[in-house]
């Protein structure tokens, strides 16, 4: 694997978790002030803007390695967004979660790495 | 002893109890107090039920007046947005794949993909995927949710296996159980809480 591929796959990465908790943020605010409000609609715009980056990065890579190759790497943003997600959005994060998040991420590496 | 946990809107206050024997497992109410305990005694996992009978909560402290039912429940949406995630997975390696050209200048950006239709269903997809996935994290917090969608993550190799009829090795297998194993986890406490809510 190239220097290149590993910034792409960390980026692709990185660039989904950031959306997922801006989304989540802005989705949030809806249930205090509704939608029509510059908040909201410069959040999901901000969410959606990360996603295409992602989405594009990953069409890139998929043209380049096997989806099973690329998959090990989606698996770990299982743990990231669990792990950000009790410290950005101080979610509850208990031990069972904690484990649930580990094994799903462990198992999707597995399936991937076979 | 074990930690008692009450919620309000505003933050979470914590004291330590002592439970009366064989306690653990069942509901622990204490009168004149606006919250309930509930105890899994197998992980000594604490499960906070918010009061009944004033507004009622969400595990995201908020008030969950209009919570949806049907079409709009929140755990449906979550299945149809892992649904379409699935489809368009597909759809999108067999586009990509179509009209790869890895050595033109903009390959890297994967621009060049949109050139095949099947992407451009697979897009159509991820925006009904996306719509539903917004409704989820309206109502369902991040850490569970988001474990929960990557059920996609095994269903892709399952999917392979019965309409493709590619092999599954023991090893690919193990991860499939390690997965199921990890969502049940995550879904159990959710399980206990849509019940008694």
């Amino acid at each position: 694997m190239s220097f290149l591929a590993f910034f792409l796959i960390v980026a692709s990465l990185l660039s989904f978790v950031m959306a997922q908790l801006v989304l989540k943020r802005a989705m949030e605010s809806t249930r205090k002030s509704g939608f029509l409000n510059l908040k909201f609609s410069s959040r999901v715009a901000g969410g959606i803007a990360l996603m295409t980056i992602s989405f594009f990065l990953t069409l890139g890579l998929l043209q380049r390695f096997d989806l099973s190759y690329l998959y090990p790497f989606q698996g770990l943003s299982v743990i990231f967004i669990t792990v950000t997600a009790a410290v950005v959005l101080k979610e509850k994060l208990n031990l069972q979660l904690t484990i649930g998040a580990l094994l799903i991420s462990a198992g999707i590496v597995l399936v991937s790495l076979s | 002893m074990i930690r008692c946990c009450r919620n309000s809107p505003t933050h979470t206050t914590c004291e330590l109890i002592r439970l009366p024997r064989r306690s653990t497992r069942h509901c622990h109410y204490r009168s004149g107090e606006s919250y309930r305990c509930v105890f899994a005694s197998s992980l000594r996992l604490q499960i906070i039920i918010p009061p009944l009978r004033e507004t009622s909560f969400d595990m995201t402290n908020q008030p969950m007046r209009h919570r949806p039912s049907g079409f709009g429940n929140p755990w449906l949406q979550l299945a149809l947005s892992v649904l379409c995630v699935l489809v368009s997975e597909f759809l999108l390696k067999r586009g990509a794949a179509d009209v790869a050209e890895p050595n033109s200048a903009w390959s890297w950006t994967g621009v060049n993909g949109l050139a095949s239709p099947l992407v451009w269903w697979a897009i159509l997809l991820i925006i009904a995927s996306f719509v539903s996935w917004l409704y989820v994290l309206r109502y369902i917090p991040l850490t569970i949710a988001f474990p929960l969608s990557r059920v996609v993550d095994i269903l892709v190799p399952l999917g392979c296996w019965i309409f493709l009829g590619e092999f599954i090795s023991t090893l690919r297998w193990c991860g499939i159980a390690l997965v199921v194993i990890g969502l049940a986890l995550v879904a159990k406490p959710i399980a206990q809480i849509e019940e008694r809510l």
